[in-house]
């Protein structure tokens, strides 16, 4: 009943690093993220593409681009506790620690620590392409380093949030496909919907909110119409941001540990 | 040493009534078959006596306590419900490693349940390619890895080949000697004849009997047999 909550938070984070899709999905994360970053600097300077690298705000929107390793943070999350279902390996989660809520709370920790990685792969991956697209095209950096550890900071945040989320949308939903499918369609469609019909509201919603820790300007993290190459309103302070997606988390971890994580494993 | 005890315990799914009042006990020292036609309600007993299903009345209980409140559950109760409650793409090894560190016991003990079940030379394969013997023994090295008084085993004999039936009979049958408490529901009836001490037999999740299977068999009628007759005249 009182396994102690770093025991299972190890115990999660071994169930992690002892599948290969965790693997594939950072190598997934970095792939993605290396060919939406190298297609965006090689546009940068261009007619319709971002700003030159020379800039600020063109080597800001490379370097700060690698928002798929955000959205894939929050899969990992959806994975991690809706693939107890899929692969019924819930009894005997249970079985070892019957204790639900710190179950789920386990996960979400678990689930974060591996957001951090993802979301600070892309931003490695991002920052390597942007600068190596500045160096090679023999522009001197226009960011300072402390900017950059920031950057590295706010991805770290950012990913570990999402993928709490994650967590949190895939114990309440328990289907991985659509927990999986959910994540995507929220973040690529209807926040870029939203955000390019409802502006004020914008740098209040998640996937954006996670954006704007990692430092990427309002509405370069958007998809489609919505995007824009430079910076489109007020986003949130990086406290506020953090703060919103912590209360996200809890909030959605509150519902299912009273709902979805109480129910019967038949 | 730990008993098992069922007080009263109902289970409705909707209109369906999957468990009816059932009450039974199990004591330490003995290996008891829990026995039933398909839909009896075998399972969702089981499921509730481990916390996993909630019941609409009565309590279940193991040395004294509902499941949930074990302080280490693995260490008191090791259980095997279904075959196939393996991550597809995690070694055996990796998968008793993980259990071996949610139950706080020595990684070594992991290569001793793999010995004890058969399953060294393919501790490093990925359980989705293993046969549901495989699966079996693997779920039993899972249950007997913190070395727990009471063992609650549903079909663990389901694809294990004769020689895995009779190692699994011997396992149970010194377990029991060593004074643990063995609940195991099976419809192999010839298998439970030769293993078990006592027998509980549900069906329409009601209890229709209950008593060593020597005292059932006493007229010198077969268990099947009298398991037949037992759950007919329940249906009737």
């Amino acid at each position: 009943m009182t396994a102690r909550l770093d025991r299972l938070v190890r115990v999660e984070l071994r169930k992690l690093a002892t599948t290969r899709l965790s693997y594939g999905l950072l190598a997934t994360s970095a792939g993605l993220t290396a060919l939406w970053t190298t297609l965006e600097a090689s546009r940068a300077g261009t007619s319709g593409g971002p700003a030159p690298l020379s800039s600020y705000s063109g080597l800001t929107s490379i370097v700060t681009g690698g928002v798929w390793g955000l959205i894939l943070a929050a899969v990992l999350g959806v994975i991690i506790s809706s693939g107890e279902f899929r692969h019924h390996t819930a009894t005997l989660t249970y079985l070892a620690a019957p204790d639900r809520s710190r179950v789920l709370a386990a996960k979400a920790v678990a689930g974060a620590v591996g957001g951090a990685v993802f979301g600070l792969a892309g931003y490695a991956v991002a920052a390597t392409v942007g600068l190596a697209f500045t160096a090679a095209r023999g522009y001197h950096v226009p960011i300072g380093a402390i900017t950059f550890v920031n950057w590295g900071f706010g991805h770290l945040a950012a990913g570990a949030l999402l993928a709490a989320i994650g967590v949190t949308v895939g114990s309440l939903v328990r289907s991985q496909l659509a927990g999986v499918i959910g994540v995507f369609v929220w973040s690529i469609i209807i926040e870029s919907l939203l955000g390019g019909l409802f502006t004020a509201l914008r740098p209040y919603l998640p996937y954006t909110a996670a954006t704007t820790l990692a430092g990427t300007p309002l509405g370069s993290a958007s998809f489609g119409p919505a995007r824009s190459t430079v910076a489109v309103g007020v986003p949130l302070p990086f406290a506020a941001a953090a703060a919103l997606l912590a209360a996200i988390a809890l909030t959605g971890a509150a519902v299912a540990a009273r709902t979805t994580v109480r129910r019967d494993i038949t | 040493m730990a008993t098992i005890q069922i007080r009263g315990l109902v289970k409705r799914f909707g209109p369906v009534t999957a468990v009816d009042g059932l009450s039974f006990e199990v004591r330490p020292g003995t290996v008891t078959g829990f026995l039933g036609p398909n839909g009896a309600g075998k399972t969702t007993t089981l499921r509730m006596l481990l916390g996993l299903v909630t019941p609409d009345a009565g309590i279940a209980t193991i040395d004294g306590m509902a499941y949930r409140r074990l302080p280490e559950p693995l260490h008191q109760v090791g259980a095997v419900l279904e075959a196939s409650s393996f991550h597809p793409g995690r070694t055996a090894r990796a998968h008793l490693r993980i259990h071996a560190l949610a139950a706080d016991v020595d990684p070594s003990r992991v290569e001793d349940v793999l010995h004890l079940v058969g399953l060294t030379d393919a501790a490093g394969r990925r359980a989705g390619g293993f046969s549901l013997g495989m699966r079996q023994r693997l779920g039993l090295a899972t249950a007997l890895l913190a070395d727990p008084e009471v063992l609650i085993l549903d079909e663990p004999a389901n694809g294990l080949d004769p020689e895995g039936v009779r190692w699994l009979r011997e396992l149970l049958r010194g377990f029991a000697a060593e004074g643990g408490t063995v609940l195991v529901s099976s419809h192999l009836l010839a298998e439970v004849a030769q293993t078990v001490d006592e027998v509980v037999i549900v069906d329409h999740g009601r209890l229709v009997a209950h008593g060593p299977v020597a005292a059932l068999t006493a007229g010198g009628t077969g268990l099947e047999d009298v398991f037949l007759e037992l759950t007919k005249e329940a249906s009737r």
